[in-house]
């Protein structure tokens, strides 16, 4: 299947993050609202590593399970890490360090998969389903 | 959901037609509906969107841009406002815990006035915020003496709460109220010095009263110097006593002085609370509590105490800056 | 309320002339001002506060504080030029016979 990466270097890679993500949202069949949605996901991820990692790559892939499509996002960092995954997610975190967005990105998708090591870097994978 | 896009596409269509207030009215309370099944507002849009679409057919191409467009920032729109209300939730359970946590330091520090037969003991602590940095600490024996600790901690709020209860405990256990006001100080110094910060310190004013040989003993550590007023003289005196804040160095000795109450004397120990006087340059507040004491040298001392801090409070137009401590200690009338 | 510090570097001594109000909503800035001090061996550190025109305890801290890293760090600090306030504020609470304190001049008579 075909995936793609975005290097998250400058900030007008977020740019390019979300528009790869809204043209795969759109040609996996989700609606305009979806696509919005899955965007803005995409947008918070990368502006996570830009702000927070520094540099860092997002991935974008169409998956499927039980015959259900969906869209899968994969964020990839080498910054600073994230201590407690559960306090981020509850929003008791630091609203100034990596995992700022997280919260609001979880609201956004179907599930939400964090991954992280303090001093080395932290994996968040989203996944959206084609309801 | 496909209920409430019904719903809604009826009342929207409803409203073109007639603009009837109460289509908007309805209007208004489907959205509550809406709220309650989690319903975003771009689904509102999009379903707004969508009965513009079967009412009319195609729309211009440039008005579903825009629709797109406003979809699109209240994705990020709906965000921020949730973002928002936890923001709100998590500092009503912050205030909710504030109150507790005071309530449990009030039950900690509470402490009665006591009664003696030869002294009239009057009180006032009123805390800026919830919690207070001032306290008050009486030890009697009710037979030979009476101890006080007049203390102000550095800083305000929660902090400044949390260190008090050390200087409570410390307090708490020097057991015997004919400790020498000099020792207390030196072993809550200490006490201190090893606990907190360095930013973090604490004042503090004992006095120790003997009660049959009327001998009052004091020692100061940093606190606003407290004032006696002989009756015989007329005069006020300050107490001075040059001893250094609690909690800055480890081994500091403090010095003590003592003086003799006589018939209609009185001893006031305040905070610096008292004595702020921000707003008024130049303003004696030190002599103003003189003027007011002696004007009301008649009342009993907790009645002198509550007209002293009215009496300010009224000169700083009824506005606090500090917490705000005031201790009289008046030797009766001989019986 | 603000509070706002100048720095003048001459030599083995380093002026700060802090300027405004040092309360409980001030004083962080101040502490994060005096914090980035470079503190060296024989550098005294003479903080001027002429223009300080309000203090409470919370500023006492501050300086309580960075009095305790300049002595840590075999440096030196001296507070001048105090109003008839602030004198009496760093007497009353013994800090004055631990800091070197120097009242102001003539020209800060009326501060």
């Amino acid at each position: 299947m075909n995936k793609k990466t975005i290097e998250i270097i400058t900030e007008l890679d977020i740019i390019t993050a979300r528009k790869l993500g809204r043209n795969e949202a759109k040609r996996i069949g989700f609606d305009k609202v979806d696509q919005a949605r899955i965007t803005t996901a995409i947008g918070e991820l990368a502006k996570n590593i830009f702000f927070y990692a520094q540099t860092g790559k997002i991935v974008i892939e169409e998956t499927i399970r039980e015959g259900i499509k969906g869209i899968a996002i994969t964020s990839i960092d080498k910054g600073q890490g994230i201590g407690d995954v559960q306090k981020v997610l509850e929003g008791e975190h630091s609203p100034t360090s990596t995992g700022a967005g997280l919260p609001a990105v979880k609201r956004l998708v179907d599930s939400i998969n964090i991954e992280s090591e303090i001093g080395k870097g932290t994996i968040v994978k989203i996944v959206k389903w084609l309801s | 959901m496909q209920q409430l896009k019904k719903l809604y596409k009826q009342i929207l269509s409803d409203y073109i037609c007639n603009q009837n207030e109460s289509d908007l009215y309805i209007g208004q309370n489907l959205i509550k509906q809406m709220i309650q099944k989690n319903v975003s507002p771009e689904d509102v849009i999009s379903i707004h969107k969508q009965a513009l679409e079967e009412f009319y057919g195609e729309l211009p191409e440039t008005v579903i841009h825009a629709y797109d467009f406003l979809i699109e920032v209240m994705v990020h729109y709906g965000l921020k406002v949730k973002e928002h209300q936890s923001l709100l939730v998590k500092q009503e359970e912050m205030r909710i815990e504030m109150d507790i946590a005071a309530q449990i330091q009030n039950q900690l520090l509470e402490n009665e006035v006591p009664k003696t037969k030869c002294t009239d003991i009057g009180m006032i602590s009123v805390p800026l915020r919830k919690m207070n940095g001032d306290y008050v600490h009486f030890k009697y024996d009710s037979a030979n003496y009476l101890g006080v600790a007049v203390t102000d901690v550095v800083g305000k709020g929660v902090p400044a709460a949390l260190c008090m209860s050390m200087v409570k405990y410390g307090l708490d256990t020097l057991e015997y109220a004919n400790s020498n006001p000099s020792y207390v100080l030196e072993v809550l110094n200490q006490l201190i010095e090893k606990s907190v910060d360095d930013s973090m310190f604490v004042s503090l004013f004992y006095a120790r009263y003997n009660l049959h040989s009327n001998i009052f003993t004091w020692s100061s550590a940093g606190h606003e110097p407290s004032l006696y007023y002989n009756a015989a003289e007329h005069t006020f005196y300050d107490l001075e006593a040059k001893g250094l804040l609690l909690g800055i160095l480890p081994e500091v000795k403090y010095s003590q002085q003592e003086l003799e109450l006589k018939e209609n004397d009185f001893i006031i120990i305040m905070t610096d609370g008292v004595t702020d006087f921000r707003k008024n340059e130049g303003f004696d507040a030190r002599e103003k509590i003189k003027e007011l004491a002696l004007s009301f040298q008649h009342l009993n001392a907790q009645e002198m105490c509550n007209t002293i801090y009215q009496e300010l409070l009224k000169l700083q137009d009824f506005k606090l800056y500090d917490d705000f401590t005031v201790v009289i200690i008046k030797k009766n009338k001989l019986f | 309320m603000n509070v706002n510090i100048q720095f003048r570097e001459d030599g083995d001594l380093l002026v700060g002339f802090i300027e405004g109000e040092i309360d409980t909503y001030t004083a962080p800035v101040l502490r994060e001002e005096l914090e980035v001090i470079n503190l060296s061996e024989g550098l005294t550190i003479e903080l001027d506060l002429s223009n300080v025109n309000y203090m409470d305890s919370t500023g006492l801290g501050v300086f309580v504080a960075f009095y305790k890293k300049v002595v840590k760090e075999n440096a030196a600090l001296k507070l001048v030029n105090l109003s008839g306030r602030l004198t009496r504020l760093f007497e009353i609470t013994g800090l004055s016979e631990l800091m070197e304190i120097e009242k102001g001049g003539a020209t800060n008579a009326s501060i």
